[in-house]
């Protein structure tokens, strides 16, 4: 059948080549999708242009998700009961020695799946699992549904209703456990069911699990306790927990981030820290000290050495991940209190492309620093309180034809 | 102005260190090798002037290495890097970048006779657009898996070895000579081992196509459903014309290699009634407690697998 397309693409190449000639162009586009804090959209702009493209309009305020390939950005609107795709227009097609991309407007592609108080957001293994904390549900959709507007899920389901998380891990999918006897608190571990629902193993103990992430060939599952590490084995997932050494503080992390590029876990490790995971190395846990509290981190997917962390006295920090300490920072904004509910408007990072883009919601803005200099090189204004946000975009080539 | 003081004594202190106590007291050179196979060549050139560290060690995949921040560490202090080169290593470029490395990176495949992959692998690895993170094009990386090439990366080691560490020069030849004729004896063990397999009996089954320089020099057919790298997963189409050749070309023996998932092996060993007779050690060695914990051992292990599924052992 595969030759059966080549053939044919080679039929309309060589047709196409009698009337017109083709050229490639190198394009380059970037795209920011700003949910904001009180109103039910999604602002689409520009992050060359600094220009607003398009306004999505949801349900209710929303957190928001981008796929690994970038072609989905998921509205999760926790208080609207309710998840919501939109394509971002941008799409990468690998040709072994080049990759084209194809921009096109962005827009709600119609799938929306409905359910009370969505909370995580899982992608692994070509899945997105969303989670629904008041019916103890996961479901679980890939990209190519969410693009064609499709609502069909396969649901896996927990034993009650709490705040959890699933996540595929091949023919599998890890489920929270919740604590049965307060499934008011965190779940108490990570239970493994197969793709007839069955449960294959014991429960993996992981007290007050919060925070899940992956990076590379790896997942890892934050507990009070230390981690779970979850690697493929030949007889589907293999997980083990990994204790956090006496040597650290007291504490624990419980917001996971997985490094692009380079395989470790950074999380947050009390209100003033963050915590390096290299499951490779011996030294596997490393804190890194923050003048202040922090507000948000993100790890930066083309630069791997880097992630950066907003805390709240204003600045923005580069973390240096293989030296394990804060390289450079920059102040960005007035401070940001952490004290007061968890949710207030406060500045959430993206990264696009050479830019780190920090929303100011507060002022209504998002700042612009350059990742190389590290410097302030710009905002963009924007209406409401900009919130969440998430990047897409890169560079390919155009076919145009003349 | 005492920095410089400093310098300039510790730089004396080595200088006086080399002149007066030779090799006893001085650093070894220090050597990131990207995999496990690369990493014995090293140790057998560098011997205890060198201290090697390994990125994908025993049982790992290259393919689809993820490298972590402590490799970047390693990168960043060594002063060598020794790579497979012919797009082998798709981490490394990324890890170069992370590590800021200024180590000089040898690719040992420089000297080969490149070979492409079979025609139908390379056609899959085309319109499947490469996969993740590299795109291996038409050339098969694996050269080492014939032992005429593993004597170019040695030799191709020690060439760097001596760029890098004049003082040991005529050590790392001496120890590439002996380490070539261990090599030399290797080479006429495998093609004595071919030999003694009936020419119709020469097909066998492996599950990536990391072979094709072990059949271009020795003569031994290999079918792989995976194709060029082992993060390519085959189609359903894609195994069931495997089998359907298989069952033409009456296979000999089905084997499933070290670094790879064995799910789909034992699947198309199901279908074809060929048993599984192994594990051939392809892109890595074993552990060191393992049947092919050296380079020599990797060829001596394959051949003997090869030689008893299809012969009897």
């Amino acid at each position: 059948m595969k030759r059966l397309l080549a053939a044919a693409s080679i039929a309309v190449l060589a047709a196409g080549m009698a009337t017109t000639s083709s050229f490639a162009e190198e394009k380059t586009a970037w795209r920011l999708f700003v949910s904001d804090h009180g109103e039910p959209v999604i602002n689409v702009v520009d992050a060359l242009t600094g220009n607003k493209i398009d306004t999505l309009p949801l349900k209710g305020p929303a957190s928001l998700y981008r796929s690994a390939s970038g072609r989905i950005v998921f509205a999760v609107q926790g208080k609207a009961d309710m998840v919501s795709a939109a394509s971002t227009g941008i799409t990468f097609e690998d040709h072994g020695d080049h990759g084209d991309i194809e921009i096109t407007a962005p827009r709600l592609t119609g799938t929306e799946i409905a359910g009370t108080k969505p909370s995580h957001f899982v992608e692994h293994d070509g899945e997105f699992a969303l989670f629904f904390d008041g019916e103890g549900v996961a479901r679980i959709l890939d990209e190519k549904k969410a693009l064609d507007g499709e609502t069909s899920v396969r649901e896996v389901k927990a034993e009650a209703p709490h705040h959890g998380v699933a996540a595929v891990f091949g023919d599998y999918v890890l489920l929270s456990e919740p604590n049965k006897e307060k499934p008011d608190e965190l779940p108490v571990g990570i239970r493994v069911v197969d793709s007839a629902g069955k449960q294959v193993g014991d429960i993996r103990a992981c007290p007050d699990l919060h925070g899940e992430a992956t990076s590379g060939k790896l997942m890892v599952f934050a507990c009070a306790s230390g981690i779970l590490l979850v690697r493929d084995a030949d007889q589907g997932p293999s997980i083990e927990h990994i204790a956090y050494p006496t040597s650290l503080p007291s504490g624990k992390a419980t917001t996971l981030l997985g490094g692009k590029g380079l395989q470790y876990f950074l999380g947050n490790y009390g209100a003033d820290r963050l915590v390096l995971i290299d499951p490779s190395a011996n030294d596997m846990f490393r804190l890194v000290e923050l003048p202040t509290r922090r507000v948000h981190f993100a790890v930066d997917p083309i630069r791997p050495r880097f992630a950066y962390a907003f805390t709240e006295d204003g600045q923005l920090h580069q973390v240096d991940i293989v030296a394990g300490r804060l390289a450079q920072s920059v102040k960005l904004t007035d401070p940001y209190s952490m004290d007061g509910h968890w949710s207030d408007p406060r500045p959430r990072i993206a990264v696009a492309g050479d830019r780190i883009v920090v929303t100011d919601p507060l002022k209504s803005q998002l700042h612009l620093v350059d990742a190389t200099s590290f410097a302030k090189t710009g905002d963009i204004s924007l209406t409401g309180k900009p919130f969440n946000i998430v990047a897409v975009g890169g560079s390919g080539e155009t076919h145009a034809t003349e | 102005m005492l920095k410089s003081i400093r310098r300039a004594l510790i730089l004396s202190v080595i200088t006086l260190t080399s002149l007066s106590a030779g090799h006893a007291f001085a650093e070894p050179l220090k050597v990131v090798a990207s995999f496990s196979i690369i990493s014995d060549f090293a140790k057998n050139v560098g011997g205890d002037r060198v201290e090697v560290t390994t990125l994908v060690g025993p049982d790992g995949d290259a393919h689809v290495y993820e490298p972590s921040p402590a490799d970047a560490v390693s990168m960043a202090s060594a002063k060598l890097v020794l790579v497979n080169g012919l797009h082998f290593e798709g981490f490394l470029q990324r890890l170069v970048e992370a590590s800021a490395s200024k180590a000089a990176i040898v690719e040992l495949t420089k000297g080969i006779t490149p070979i492409d992959f079979k025609k139908e692998f390379a056609e899959a690895e085309e319109a499947e657009g490469g996969h993740e993170g590299h795109n291996h094009g038409s050339t098969d990386p694996h050269a080492f898996q014939s032992v005429v090439n593993a004597k170019i990366y040695v030799k191709n080691i020690a060439d760097a070895f001596c760029n890098a560490d004049s003082a040991g020069c005529d050590t790392y030849n001496a120890n590439a000579a002996a380490y070539t004729e261990k090599l030399d004896g290797l080479d006429k063990e495998v093609r004595e081992a071919i030999a003694a397999i009936p020419q119709e009996k020469r097909i066998v089954i492996t599950s990536h196509d990391a072979f094709g320089y072990f059949e271009h020099e020795y003569g031994l057919t290999f079918l792989a459903p995976q194709g060029l790298s082992t993060d390519s997963e085959p189609s359903a189409a894609d195994v069931a014309k495997l089998v359907e050749q298989v069952k033409q070309d009456k296979a000999a023996a089905i084997f499933v290699e070290n670094i790879s998932n064995p799910r789909l092996i034992e699947q198309i060993s199901v279908e074809t009634d060929v048993k599984v007779g192994g594990t051939l050690y392809s892109d890595a060695l074993s552990k060191a407690n393992g049947p092919a914990a050296t380079y020599i051992d990797l060829m001596r292990n394959n051949i003997k697998q090869i030689k008893g599924a299809i012969l009897g052992s």
